[in-house]
């Protein structure tokens, strides 16, 4: 060992075992030589005999440093000695070939030695080549048969030229930039192909003897296809062999994962979109899908994992469609096979909807342009039109694809104005009639069945506009891709639907009616023949929107009088003889066989009901009475039903449903079935029934108000007696245990009450009250009233009862020096309602001004007092003074108060009476010395 | 690996390299361990300052013995050369200084020539500061070559064991070993805000579920 070597070796300790004196003067000895004009020369001797690896590093990154640094000092002698040394070592060649201690420090030397030799050999590279060393790499490659050691330095050497010059990874200056740029260029024009060529030549000869040499070289080769011409991989010869390596691999993760680095680099790099669009759907990706259902935590699969996610982004860059919905089909299928999913593949499926779900919207930057639907908007519009297209296009063997695609089509509706689909902009007017026209072979399935109606449906608007569609649209709903489509879920789904299409087209069907009630006679059938067996009555399919459907078609007025009595009697007269049927028999059913009876009953009623919302009262009852004639006699027919089944509560409410419709259909004349539809109803009626039947009352009283002021007298006294047999005069208790089905039935009767009463009073009828019958209720309707006015927990029923009290005090209190027309009512509504309601309940703290409802309860409360000042004079404010003086108000501010409800101004005597409360509010707080009740 | 020129002890250690461009804290770091002294004031370290710094584990004890280097090329030495037969490594930048976060690839480069696959931890340094430059979620270099990240606060100890720990488990192959003694540290300097630091280690991890961007330089701009 001589002293440079010593002093390199000392140089390099840092065990503290050395003399710090020792170990400077190492240092400074190095340094000398680093200065000495020869150093370039001595290292390389160094690396011809040396084998000490630390000295063999210090000669490396000597020579490293010079060339770095002084490189245009260097003679071209010495330059040139230089290159043929590096090149000989890279090589396996010896420098020196005479002497026989020679070494090669390629010969099992560590790997920092070759990456420091390839660091000073791309040095060199940067500094000559092209210019200088034309010929660098084409030299290089014959010594490439030499074998796996020279390869490996190879590879090496095109790694190191990565990092160093090239990767874009590494911040760079722009003179590195330009140097690049410059090597790159040569290197494509000069030996690329060579390069790749040999590349090939190694993976396919060590594939199966040298794994880890294949893997360096596919790692190499990854860094270089983003910057070469991408045909030299994508060909025949290169694309399957990585393919191979992927799936294979012969045994070596390292190997597959190289190759899938490779593939992933082609995916990933920057090119022309159809070129780039034409590769990726040639790649067949999914091949390599297999691969993510393994161990989930290995390298390999998240390599794989990498690819497909790339590959995913990148085609929705080049803004394709095929491969996508190709793509997904084949990962979704391999993500169902492998239930359940792990929470990285979970991940990787969100990551790529993601990504599709991004591309399939508008840029936020276009949303001005697409409201205007200037130039660019229009074109955004039909690029994206076309994008979704593509998708659509795709429609072929694959139900899963399919169903992505109409899926997608039906998401493109959403975002499309209604101006947009009826005019059919973009392309969708090429895409709506191949829609409605198209059958695939995988229609039976549900899904792809199910997303086609919806998707129709969503369009239809645009066969609205362009009705040469619309026979096309009837069969799309009416075969058996729809209403006789083998699913029973497809069949409901597009009955509901078919409805919504009548509803929306009804006026261009007209023509059509005759075939669309054809097609639909062995659906209908089902409800209308007496033999059919109720095995379809699941409960769940219960015909009624067909019936809807039906009825809007034949309910028009378009149709003439005849066919429409004809039509609608051919529908009528088989459902009320089977409701007449079942009745006439009802005494011999079975047990057995009622339940299936009475679903059957049901079944008919709804059917009718549905049927009888396509006919409006005007027709019915002005310009085609023949057909109200006919629903009157199904009323009657229906009736009969809660004489003979009068308990059975589903019957009960269909019919009252059906009383409610024919409230609507006919009019003032359903009036004649009313006493003995209303008798039926509240016999023996239990508060859930009570409730639906104070509904119908309201119906009826909102829409004839005085009209049935007979009908609503006459029931009236039996409806109070069963009210408040049922309602508790006490509040409802709380706390636990109390919150029963039962009690909750009372409550709801009880609001239902309220409104009922409320109704009657603000329509005009409160003489219903007074009538003999009724006058034995009046004290406790009026308890009842008063006390929910006060302390109801629900402020909108206080507010309802305070509205009753301002109506009843207006009806019934005429002049302020004539007895009212109830004996006792001024004097119950001043002592009771005046003073707690519109006095003590509002000066209670749980009267919240902050809450809304309770600023509308106090309005009423204050208009309730100005109503009493009205009808009652001066004795109501003689009252007020009074009250308010008990309860320590300042008798000035009282008389400010009696001031402002003589005048006409709402708002200010609302905002006194506000603040008069608020502050005997807190006067009360401050002193605890007012009295409350 | 034996270590051709270190002393030796009789339970196992490792040379552990740390590496990232001057004034990132690296010295700082070291010495914060018992054995190491904290300096107030900033000196580039000349070429390299070994620190053998020992763990107590469920394993047993182990040494890391710190080659803290220069990160100021004027102060270069060996340069790296010292990263021969690394076993290990952290690479430092300062969250504070963009451009120390910058040079992390050419840390990362320089140091994978001469110790090919071994053990990096990457750490952002100084979170303790208020005035952050690299958000967590621009940090993204440690995805792309599958090391571990983590944020530390040298002044203030914040996460001190953590890189030891990864290392310890990586270069013993068992996931489960623990430290099952606190090394001695210097008291913190500085208190670190613990509510924002947790802010920024769910921004860090929010962003690992984030796709990686083509260019770091984006996240700057």
């Amino acid at each position: 060992m001589d002293d440079v070597e010593k002093a390199i070796l000392i140089s390099f300790e840092e065990s503290g075992a050395i003399d710090s004196a020792l170990k400077s003067q190492a240092v400074s000895f190095c340094q000398q030589i680093k200065e000495t004009p020869t150093v370039c020369r001595i290292c390389i001797e160094k690396l011809c005999f040396c084998n000490i690896v630390q000295v063999q590093f210090w000669c490396l990154q000597t020579l490293h440093e010079v060339i770095r640094v002084k490189y245009a000092m260097l003679s071209l002698e010495e330059k040139d000695f230089i290159r043929k040394s590096v090149f000989s070592m890279c090589c396996f060649d010896l420098i020196d070939d005479k002497n026989n201690n020679a070494v090669r420090i390629l010969e099992g030397g560590p790997a920092f030695i070759k990456n420091k030799l390839a660091q000073l050999f791309v040095t060199l590279v940067y500094f000559e080549y092209p210019l200088i060393w034309s010929s660098v790499f084409v030299d290089f490659l014959p010594h490439l048969r030499k074998g796996a050691v020279v390869i490996d330095m190879f590879c090496r050497i095109l790694n190191a030229l990565d990092d160093e010059l090239i990767s874009l990874d590494y911040p760079r200056t722009p003179e590195e930039m330009g140097v690049a740029g410059r090597v790159k260029d040569a290197i494509r024009q000069q030996c690329i192909a060579q390069i790749v060529n040999v590349w090939y030549e190694i993976v396919s000869m060590y594939r199966n003897s040298d794994l880890d040499l294949c893997s360096n070289v596919l790692e190499s080769m990854r860094r270089y296809i983003s910057w070469i011409d991408i045909g030299l991989i994508v060909n025949d010869a290169f694309i399957p062999l990585l393919f191979q390596m992927i799936l294979v691999g012969g045994g070596s993760e390292q190997l597959q994962g190289a190759a899938t680095g490779c593939v992933l680099a082609v995916v990933s790099k920057r090119m022309d979109h159809q070129s780039k669009l034409a590769i990726l759907q040639n790649l067949q990706i999914n091949r390599v899908f297999g691969l993510v259902t393994g161990d989930i935590d290995s390298e390999l699969v998240s390599k794989v994992a990498a690819l497909i996610t790339g590959y995913a982004a990148e085609n929705c860059e080049v803004d394709t469609t095929f491969s996508i919905v190709q793509f997904l089909s084949c990962y979704v299928a391999t993500m169902k096979s492998l239930s359940p999913l792990r929470e990285k593949q979970l991940h990787h499926v969100g990551r790529m909807l993601e990504v599709i779900c991004a591309q399939i919207r508008y840029d936020p930057i276009y949303r001005d342009n697409l409201d205007m639907l200037d130039k660019i908007g229009r074109e955004e519009e039909d690029t994206m039109v076309e994008y979704r297209k593509d998708l659509f296009v795709l429609l072929q063997r694959n139900v899963e694809e399919v169903e992505a695609s109409l899926s997608l089509l039906y998401a493109l509706g959403e975002s499309l104005s209604d101006e947009a689909i009826k005019t059919g902009s973009g392309l969708l007017s090429e895409l709506v009639p191949t829609l409605v026209s198209t059958r695939f072979q995988c229609h039976s399935n549900r899904l792809v069945a199910l997303v086609y109606l919806d998707t129709i449906t969503r369009y239809i608007k645009f066969v609205q506009e362009h009705t040469e569609y619309v026979p096309m649209v009837l069969t799309a709903f009416l075969d058996e891709r729809g209403i006789h489509h083998p699913n029973f879920h497809v069949r409901r789904r597009a009955s509901y639907l078919f409805m919504r299409v009548v509803k929306l087209l009804k006026a261009k069907l007209v023509p059509f009616i005759e075939s669309i009630l054809q097609s639909l006679q062995d659906t209908v059938a089902r409800f209308t023949s007496l033999n059919h067996t109720s095995n379809d009555f699941s409960g769940s399919e219960d015909g009624s929107h067909i019936f809807e459907a039906i009825g809007l078609l034949i309910g028009m007025e378009d149709i003439p009088p005849e066919k429409q009595s004809d039509y609608l009697s051919s529908l009528l007269t088989p459902l009320c003889h089977q409701v007449e049927t079942l009745l006439i028999n009802a005494n011999a059913l079975s047990p057995e066989e009622s339940p299936v009876k009475i679903a059957n009953i049901q079944q008919v009623i709804m059917a009718i009901n549905a049927l009888s919302k396509g006919f409006s009262e005007r027709l019915v009852t002005a310009s085609r009475p023949a057909i109200g004639v006919m629903f009157k006699k199904t009323l009657d027919v229906l009736l009969q039903i809660l004489v003979v089944f009068p308990k059975i509560e589903p019957l009960r409410n269909k019919v009252t449903s059906f009383i409610h419709r024919m409230v609507d259909t006919l009019g003032a004349s359903v009036f004649p079935f009313l006493p003995k539809a209303l008798g039926q109803l509240l016999a023996e009626s239990e508060p859930k029934e009570m409730v639906g039947f104070l509904v119908l009352l309201n119906q009826l009283i909102c829409k004839f108000s005085t009209s049935v002021h007979d009908i609503v007298e006459e029931v009236f006294p039996a409806i109070a007696g069963r009210i408040f047999s049922l309602i508790p005069t006490e509040p409802f208790p709380s706390g636990h245990g109390t919150n029963s089905e039962e009690i909750r039935e009372l409550q709801e009767l009880q609001k239902t009450c309220y409104t009922f009463f409320h109704v009657i009073t603000t329509h005009d009828l409160s003489s219903v009250f007074l009538s003999p019958k009724s006058r034995d209720y009046l004290d406790k309707m009026m308890q009842l009233l008063l006390q929910s006015a006060c302390h109801h927990e629900d402020i909108l029923v206080r507010k309802a009862c305070v509205q009753i009290f301002i109506r009843l005090i207006k009806d019934w209190c005429t002049r302020p020096d004539v007895e009212a027309k109830v004996p006792g009512f001024r004097s119950f509504i001043i002592d009771g309602f005046a003073t707690n309601c519109c006095f003590y309940s509002a000066l209670d703290k749980s009267f919240e001004f902050h809450d809304a409802n309770t600023l509308i309860l106090f309005g009423e409360i204050v208009l309730a007092q100005k109503v009493m000042y009205e009808k009652f004079g001066d004795g109501f404010l003689h009252f007020v003074t009074n009250c308010f003086t008990t309860a320590h108000c300042p008798q000035d501010v009282a008389a400010q108060y009696c001031q402002k409800l003589k005048g006409n101004d709402m708002k200010v005597l609302r905002s006194f009476y506000q603040s008069l409360i608020e502050n005997l509010r807190l006067r009360q707080q401050q002193n605890g010395n007012l009295v409350f009740r | 690996m034996a270590l051709p020129n270190q002393q030796t002890v009789d339970y196992p250690s490792f040379k552990l390299v740390i590496v990232g461009d001057g004034g990132t804290g690296k010295t700082t770091f070291v010495k914060r361990h018992l054995t190491g002294e904290f300096e107030k004031k900033y000196e580039p370290t000349i070429g390299v300052e070994v620190h053998p710094l020992d763990f107590f584990t469920n394993c047993g004890k182990i040494r890391f013995y710190c080659w803290d280097t220069a990160g100021q090329e004027k102060f270069g030495g060996l340069r790296d050369g010292y990263y021969i037969h690394g076993n290990c490594a952290i690479i430092m930048f300062d969250v504070t200084a963009r451009l120390t976060y910058k040079n992390v690839p050419t840390w990362h480069r320089d140091l994978c020539r001469v110790c090919e696959n071994i053990p990096i931890v990457l750490c952002g340094n100084k979170v303790d500061v208020k005035n952050r430059q690299v958000k967590a979620k621009q940090v993204t270099f440690h995805r792309k070559k599958n090391l571990q990240y983590y944020e530390i606060s040298a002044k203030s100890n914040y996460n001190f064991e953590k890189p030891f720990l990864y290392l310890a488990r990586k270069l013993a192959g068992d996931p489960n070993l623990h430290f099952v003694e606190t090394p001695a540290l210097a008291p913190p300097e500085v208190p670190i805000d613990l509510v924002a630091q947790a802010q920024h280690e769910a921004e860090l991890a929010a962003a690992a579920s984030q796709p990686l961007p083509d260019d770091d330089d984006d996240a700057f701009e």
